[in-house]
């Protein structure tokens, strides 16, 4: 998980969810690219960020993006977050036993605009928290960070503004993380 | 009373001898330090075990490596060029580390590898050089400056210390640039460049390099390419410091913050490497 770098988290607010990520990839210490796409829209209301192994983000957002498709043409709606959740869960651990070495985060809003954050480590263990979720390799930083600085309820600027510099200062602090961040706010 | 002051005063090493101002002795100067080993059956495996990340990647202690540091001389004697970033895995665990370590004030030394080996050595290193000034009642060469720690490192080769670091400074012969290593390796050069991020680092260097050059472009181009290495190696970053050594001694030039001289450049326009070379002829069928 410490080959390509890269982090992410996500954070639910008052009606409201962010997630955000870091924008580098990298082999080891080499620096390839300092616009790296963790983060991938699977509905308008729905997110998925992807930190680990850089194939495995590709392959794996891919792979999701075919299996929402195929839901909206069976299903004719969009996939709900708690649904994604399941069946991202059920595809890695698909994988037992050769797994894709990625730990998802997904956020997004339901039909009724409540948000959902969830995490899940990369057999597809499911985490349900309420306040925020985090991944990669600056996790234990972000753990920090984001227990000090979360509170409930906050509007969508200062959550933004909360992830923001939860972020940046866990990506201050690991040297294969960094050069930059991209938060979605929803 | 005595028994009780007896029951401390047993010490095995020089270092931990907190008599030492008291108990002297004259031939324990040249001695190396002499550490304490723990009592297993194979030390040099046990810290291999625990601390070398090539022989086992899930060892506990992470030392503190990963760095870019450049030393080479033109018409105005040595520009020495460093970062200041100190990782422990991937964690950071400061941006404001000192790799250039003021021997005393004409002589120099860097900070790649470990950072506790190259502090303590290099510090070690001092006091020779002073004793050698006292007893010769003249300044050591670069030279043998650098043999004294080459064979110091030496003594203690396969046990794991972790050092790449250049000497430098001005001694009656001219500007020398000496690079030792934690192997025994002792090299005279007019250019290096040492640590993770060193290859990018002689990149800039050779393609600006002109013996010809001004202090001042010396010292900048000694900057960028510390920039661009720290850029491109995750393991470099934090300050840029560059000092110059002159007859004189050295100077300190002063530092800048990495991300700070990002924005600058990224406002300049890139310095010119192709000039007035040919471009090439490429045959390329259609």
């Amino acid at each position: 998980m410490d080959y390509n770098g890269g982090t992410v988290l996500a954070m639910a607010g008052k009606n409201c969810v962010v997630v955000g990520s870091d924008k580098r990839l990298g082999v080891q210490n080499l620096t390839l690219s300092t616009e790296f796409q963790k983060v991938f829209p699977v509905t308008e209301k729905c997110y998925i960020a992807l930190p680990g192994l850089a194939t495995d983000v590709q392959t794996l957002s891919e792979l999701f993006r075919l299996k929402c498709n195929m839901y909206k043409l069976r299903e004719e709606r969009e996939i709900e977050p708690l649904t994604l959740a399941n069946m991202i869960s059920s595809t890695l651990y698909g994988r037992r036993f050769g797994p894709y070495f990625c730990e998802p985060i997904i956020a997004g809003l339901d039909k009724n605009n409540k948000p959902h954050i969830y995490g899940m480590d990369l057999i597809g263990c499911l985490n349900f928290p309420d306040d925020f979720a985090v991944a990669g390799c600056a996790e234990a930083a972000l753990f920090g960070m984001c227990e000090s600085l979360w509170e409930p309820d906050l509007e969508p600027d200062e959550l933004f503004e909360t992830a923001s510099q939860a972020l940046l200062s866990a990506a201050d602090r690991n040297s294969i993380v960094g050069w930059g961040a991209v938060i979605h706010t929803m | 009373m005595d028994s009780i002051v007896n029951k401390f005063k047993r010490s095995t090493s020089t270092w931990g001898d907190h008599n030492m101002l008291v108990n002297f002795d004259v031939t324990k100067e040249f001695s190396l330090p002499s550490f304490d080993i723990p009592p297993c059956h194979n030390p040099i495996e046990f810290l291999k075990h625990n601390t070398d990340e090539k022989s086992n990647a899930e060892c506990r202690i992470k030392f503190k490596h990963g760095t870019t540091t450049l030393a080479f001389k033109f018409q105005g004697g040595i520009i020495v060029s460093v970062d200041s970033r100190a990782t422990t895995g991937s964690v950071i665990a400061t941006q404001n580390i000192r790799k250039i370590i003021e021997i005393n004030p004409y002589l120099l030394g860097t900070m790649a590898g470990g950072a506790a080996d190259c502090t303590f050595w290099e510090r070690e290193l001092g006091r020779r050089c002073r004793l050698y000034e006292l007893r010769n009642k003249e300044r050591i060469s670069v030279s043998a400056a650098s043999k004294l720690l080459g064979n110091i490192v030496y003594s203690f080769k396969g046990m794991g210390l972790s050092m790449g670091t250049m000497v430098v400074g001005w001694d009656k012969i001219g500007p020398n640039i000496y690079y030792v290593d934690a192997d025994g390796t002792r090299l005279k050069g007019d250019l290096f460049s040492v640590g993770s991020g060193s290859p990018f680092a002689y990149g800039v260097l050779d393609s600006a390099y002109d013996f010809d050059l001004s202090a001042h472009d010396a010292a900048e181009l000694g900057r960028r390419a510390v920039y661009h290495a720290a850029h491109r190696d995750s393991a470099s970053g934090g300050n840029i410091h560059v000092y110059h050594v002159k007859q004189s001694g050295w100077e300190n030039l002063g530092f800048r913050d990495f991300d700070d001289l990002h924005w600058e450049y990224q406002d300049q326009p890139k310095p010119s490497i192709i000039g007035d070379v040919q471009p090439m002829m490429l045959n390329i069928q259609d």
